[in-house]
């Protein structure tokens, strides 16, 4: 299965759905715009509603976009049919053809393109060994399991070698065991084929481990767009911040910005914190965000914040430590907590953070 | 997709296509218009040549004139001896003398006259007005027969009506070409989907062909007296007599409909309420009268209790009992419209969760208070829904009062007779109209409101549990009340298998055979072309209600709101009102079809349509979006999509909609009552005319034959549609 792999390209896209009956025009995907390159797994991440499945759908042409451009392999499909382009849809549901058996399922794409019949039957044959499901060939997709009839799903796609894979949230039915191993299969996979990939998720889990790249959305417009590891270490919005992962927000008043650092004041005392979006300055509203392991907890009037713990949860490799403090309730991690003193339920602690690890965000943009 | 550069292009091709449009219909037109003019001055020639040389007859040939020129008239004028410039003028009234002095002193009227004097014809393109009709004037000389003489001049004033027909049909034409290439490269140049763009076309050119059209057309010549608007049918159709067939109508609906209600809920609450023993049988005898053929049961009525009837003369030896009227008719009409009610209250008793009628008990009520109190006002929903089908459908029948109506009168019987018996369409269109009010007031209440107050739920866990709500003595009678209607009900369709073998019923009960071999060799014909139209629409209606019922799930499109209401509009209009509005609108051209037996088939398909589309409708409505989607995504198109996903997936649904429709069309009389001919006949009037001639044991055969057709036909779908129920499960979400 060895294809050039293609880019897609999303020009400046917008969806808008008219509501004829007198109320409001939804703008599903407002402004939309990236690229993904050759080879990439990149994933829409978001809250439902958020425009991700609309421009998945916009991809593989069951939607069209009101204005902007769809590009895939630098051909504009912004006009054509779904059955014209070059993509293959995973869907959430798996959309399996109830009257046809594993092996028809994944025939059906070959068999609409005239494929010769034994070229049909060797890659029908080589789709279902990739996805470990060769025994399977003549099992009616209704006597599978959900993560089988996902791989049946994966299959068709892969065996018709489309320059562009669509996984619209694809494990959302299985369970969380299933879910895992799936999430590494599917990356195995698209890693060894070298094919180009679109994954929509709202699981921040599943975005962080599969994707090259992520793309966070809400309301129909794209906050950021960064590596799994850019996306949680350095986000630009509390939105994003607190989307991506557990995080602590403390207000400060900024006082510089020099170089990478960000010194601010917090409660009278001064932090350098490590990093800081590009719209903080100076005299505008702004948060620092820390998350739960960048946190500690210390004796009270040592930290930044003084509190008392609420509630341990014990994970094994760490505790989850809650303590309430007059920012609201912290979470504080506290990592191979073994041989460690852990300040006990009810007693008053304060809270403190690594300064090289937190970030400053502007306060008022989400 | 929109862009100014295509809407442009598209434009410009309409226009490209209108001149050329215009050019074809105008020379057309042109041409047809000298050929006409040829031919009327040719005959107005023939005219002047009968123009008597007798002045003594003179009078008659003007009078006669006016009969061969319809609005027309004619002068005649004979030169006096002495001047040559001075005539003498003739003309049949007064209207036509003042005209001709207007006319006379014209140059034009000059020409003509000077023409004519020297043996010529003139047509004249001057215009007069006759008493309102436009005429043009034509001059011809009248001549003795050696034509050597002048005996007068011929000045005809002639209407401009010939041809005017054949120009309405080309203008038809020619907006019809246009209207037909802008919708086609409007679909091919803008939609994405140009396969659905072009089915969309096409159903909405069918209902407005063979829905909208007949129905303006019926609604149109009701108002129609000799070409000119009037007012003359509805005012006879509002008198007393007809407001009284619809009386009669609204009064046996009522009876019916509470009498099947009540026989329903009896049959549907024993059946799925109580623990008694054989309810499949039960069930399968109370959906039986649903299939069986009109007239069948009305003739076993008549064989058991009709004026030589079996148990009213034979057993009991009654003089003056009649089982014609309102009494047998609800009779008749409950025993074949129960079943609606059954089915109904069926679905709605099953539904009902058991736990609630647990529940009442557990609060200590009684079983009549649980009854009284949880499942009467449940099922108040159902009972309304059932009531109000049955009356639409009671108001709609027609096969039963024809047969036993006697001197009660029913508005559907009544249209009937005045199409058939009067000959008189416009007056049989209004009185089938005026049968549309109550039956779509009923249709909408049904659809609109009550079957939204449904309280069912459906939880997807069968109800197995069975609360006996019941008194054991309650029960007993109720099964028994049950038992006593199958037995009845079997004992009318034995009476049809027995009045196959008896010699004259009534008179003659001696065993024959005779019946058999008459009435087949008789009814060959019928029952041949009876089949072959049934074949032909079923397919058709199949195929077209699976593709408009994805259509109508899965597409989006302007005005499909409109074009799903139009489509299902054929299940509320009474067949006598179509069978009618059919013979009204297709017995001209452009669409002459009267006669043949295209008319039926249509008829059929679209009368049937709607229940296939519900069925499709309901089947797709279960089967996740996202498998057709998968197909257009591993790259087949719409029209792909649809042979190789959608029709498998909804075979059962498909499956019966066909079965549906041939058995429906089968047992079909209302409608098609008025478009057989003598080529294209159809089973159930044969056994109508054999009824009505008392010839009761032909009738009897081809009742047998048709149920038995019909038997098969539903035996074969339950064998093709058996076990789906693995397959079901993937489809849905």
């Amino acid at each position: 299965m060895a294809k050039e792999p293609v880019a897609v390209t999303i020009d400046h896209v917008t969806r808008i759905y008219k509501n004829v009956k007198g109320r409001k025009d939804v703008v599903a995907v407002d402004d939309a715009s990236f690229v993904v390159n050759p080879g990439e797994l990149v994933t829409l991440l978001g809250p439902s509603g958020c425009g991700k499945t609309t421009t998945l759908r916009m991809i593989a042409g069951f939607d069209l976009p009101s204005k902007g451009a769809i590009r895939i392999g630098g051909e504009d499909v912004s006009a054509l049919p779904p059955n014209k382009r070059d993509t293959a849809t995973v869907f959430q549901s798996y959309g399996l053809f109830p009257h046809m058996n594993v092996a028809e399922n994944v025939a059906y794409g070959l068999r609409i393109r005239k494929v010769p019949k034994a070229e049909i039957d060797e890659r029908v044959k080589r789709a279902l060994s990739l996805t470990g499901l060769g025994d399977y060939a003549e099992r009616s997709p209704g006597r599978l399991s959900g993560g089988q009839q996902q791989r049946v799903a994966l299959s068709r796609c892969l065996v018709v070698e489309p320059g562009v894979l669509l996984l619209d949230e694809p494990l959302s039915n299985l369970d969380a065991l299933l879910r895992e191993q799936m999430r590494v299969e599917i990356r195995r996979i698209q890693k060894s084929l070298g094919i180009t990939a679109v994954y929509v998720t709202h699981d921040r889990v599943e975005a962080m481990s599969l994707s090259d790249r992520v793309i966070v959305m809400k309301d129909g417009r794209i906050r950021q767009i960064g590596s799994p590891s850019i996306i949680y270490e350095q986000p630009d919005s509390v939105f994003v911040a607190g989307f991506v992962g557990k995080v602590a927000f403390f207000p400060v008043e900024v006082q510089g910005t020099d170089s990478g650092y960000c010194a601010c004041s917090i409660r009278g005392k001064t932090v350098k914190a490590g990093s800081r979006a590009p719209e903080v300055a100076v005299g505008k509203p702004a948060v620092l965000m820390a998350r739960p392991e960048s946190l500690r907890l210390g004796r009270p009037d040592e930290g930044i914040v003084d509190g008392t713990v609420r509630q341990n949860v014990y994970l094994g490799s760490s505790i989850e430590s809650f303590v309430t403090t007059e920012y609201g309730e912290l979470l504080v991690q506290i990592d191979d907590p073994a041989g460690k003193h852990v300040a006990a339920e009810g007693e008053r602690v304060s809270v403190s953070f690594n300064e090289e690890r937190v970030r400053v965000l502007p306060a008022n943009a989400e | 997709m929109f862009t100014k550069d295509k809407l442009l292009k598209f434009l410009l091709a309409l226009a490209v296509f209108a001149v050329v449009d215009a050019w074809v219909f105008t020379t057309l037109r042109t041409s047809m218009r000298s050929n006409a003019a040829t031919v009327r001055q040719n005959a107005l020639v023939l005219l002047a040549k009968s123009a008597p040389e007798d002045p003594g007859l003179r009078d008659d040939w003007l009078a006669s004139v006016s009969t061969s020129l319809p609005g027309g008239a004619a002068v005649y004028l004979v030169p006096s001896l002495d001047d040559p410039d001075s005539y003498e003028v003739f003309a049949a009234d007064d209207a036509v003398l003042n005209l001709w002095h207007e006319l006379a002193a014209t140059e034009d009227a000059q020409k003509g006259l000077e023409s004519a004097y020297y043996f010529e014809n003139y047509a004249s393109p001057v215009k007069a007005m006759l008493s309102n009709t436009q005429v043009r004037l034509f001059y011809a000389p009248i001549t003795d027969e050696a034509q050597g003489e002048l005996l007068g001049i011929a000045v005809f004033m002639a209407p401009e009506t010939a041809g005017s027909g054949i120009e309405r049909l080309l203008i038809i034409f020619a907006l019809g070409a246009f209207v037909l290439f802008a919708a086609l490269s409007g679909v091919a140049r803008f939609a994405r989907d140009s396969i659905v763009g072009y089915s969309v076309l096409v159903l909405s050119a069918l209902a407005i062909v063979f829905i909208i059209f007949p129905l303006a057309e019926a609604f149109r010549l009701s108002f129609t007296v000799d070409d000119k608007p009037s007012l003359a049918i509805w005012i006879d159709a509002l008198s007393g007599s007809h407001l009284q067939s619809l009386w009669g109508s609204i009064r046996l609906g009522i009876w019916t409909a509470t009498t099947s209600t009540l026989v329903g809920f009896l049959f549907a609450f024993v059946i799925h309420r109580t623990s008694t023993r054989g309810k499949k049988f039960l069930s399968a005898i109370a959906q039986m009268p649903v299939i069986s053929p009109p007239f069948s049961l009305t003739l076993s009525i008549i064989l058991l209790a009709g004026n030589n009837g079996l148990i009213t003369k034979q057993l009991l030896g009654l003089q003056n009992f009649s089982i014609y009227g309102l009494g047998g008719l609800i009779l008749v009409q409950t025993i074949g419209m129960f079943p609606i009610a059954y089915l109904t209250l069926a679905g709605v008793l099953q539904g009902l969760d058991a736990t609630l009628e647990e529940a009442a008990l557990d609060l200590n009520a009684g079983r009549w208070q649980v009854f009284r109190t949880v499942t009467l006002p449940l099922a108040v929903p159902g009972i309304l829904s059932a009531w109000l089908l049955v009356f639409t459908n009671s108001l709609a029948d027609f096969a039963n009062p024809l047969l036993l109506a006697g001197n009660y009168r029913v508005l559907s019987v009544e249209a009937y007779i005045q199409v058939t018996g009067r000959n008189d369409l416009g007056g049989g269109a209004a009185l089938s109209l005026l049968l549309l009010l109550p039956t779509l007031t009923a249709f909408f209440i049904q659809r609109n409101w009550v079957s939204k107050r449904s309280f069912i739920t459906v939880t997807g866990k069968p109800n197995l549990k069975l609360v006996e709500i019941a008194s054991p003595g309650v029960r007993v009678a109720m099964t028994a009340g049950v038992w006593a209607i199958v037995a009845f009900v079997i004992a009318l369709y034995g009476t049809i298998v027995a009045g196959c073998f008896v010699k004259n019923w009534g008179i003659d009960y001696s065993f024959t055979l005779s019946n058999i071999g008459e009435a087949l060799s008789r009814g060959k014909e019928a029952i041949r072309s009876t089949l072959s139209l049934a074949a032909m629409a079923t397919p058709v209606a199949g195929l077209i209600a699976m593709a408009s019922a994805m259509i109508f799930v899965r597409k989006s499109f302007v005005g499909k709101r409109v074009l799903e209401a139009v489509m299902m509009m054929p299940f509320a209009v009474p067949g006598t009102l179509l069978g009618i509005a059919y013979i009204l609108a297709f017995n001209k051209a452009p669409f002459l079809l009267v006669g043949t037996g295209a008319i039926i088939v249509i008829n059929y398909i679209v009368r049937e349509l709607p229940v296939g589309i519900e069925g499709g409708v309901a089947s797709l409505r279960q089967i996740d979006p996202s498998i057709e989607e998968a197909a257009r995504d591993l790259g087949a198109d719409e029209s792909m999509v649809f042979r190789s996903i959608v029709l498998p997936l909804v075979r059962p649904a498909f499956i019966s909609s066909m079965s549906y429709t041939f058995v429906r069309s089968m047992t079909a009389v209302s409608a098609v009552i008025f478009l057989i001919s003598a080529r294209w006949y159809h089973m159930t009037v044969l056994i109508y005319n054999f009824s009505e001639n008392l010839r009761f044991g032909l009738a009897s055969v081809l009742a047998t034959t048709l149920i038995l057709i019909v038997m098969a036909a539903f035996g074969l779908m339950r064998l093709l549609v058996r076990d789906t129920g693995a397959f079901d499960k993937t489809i849905t979400r």
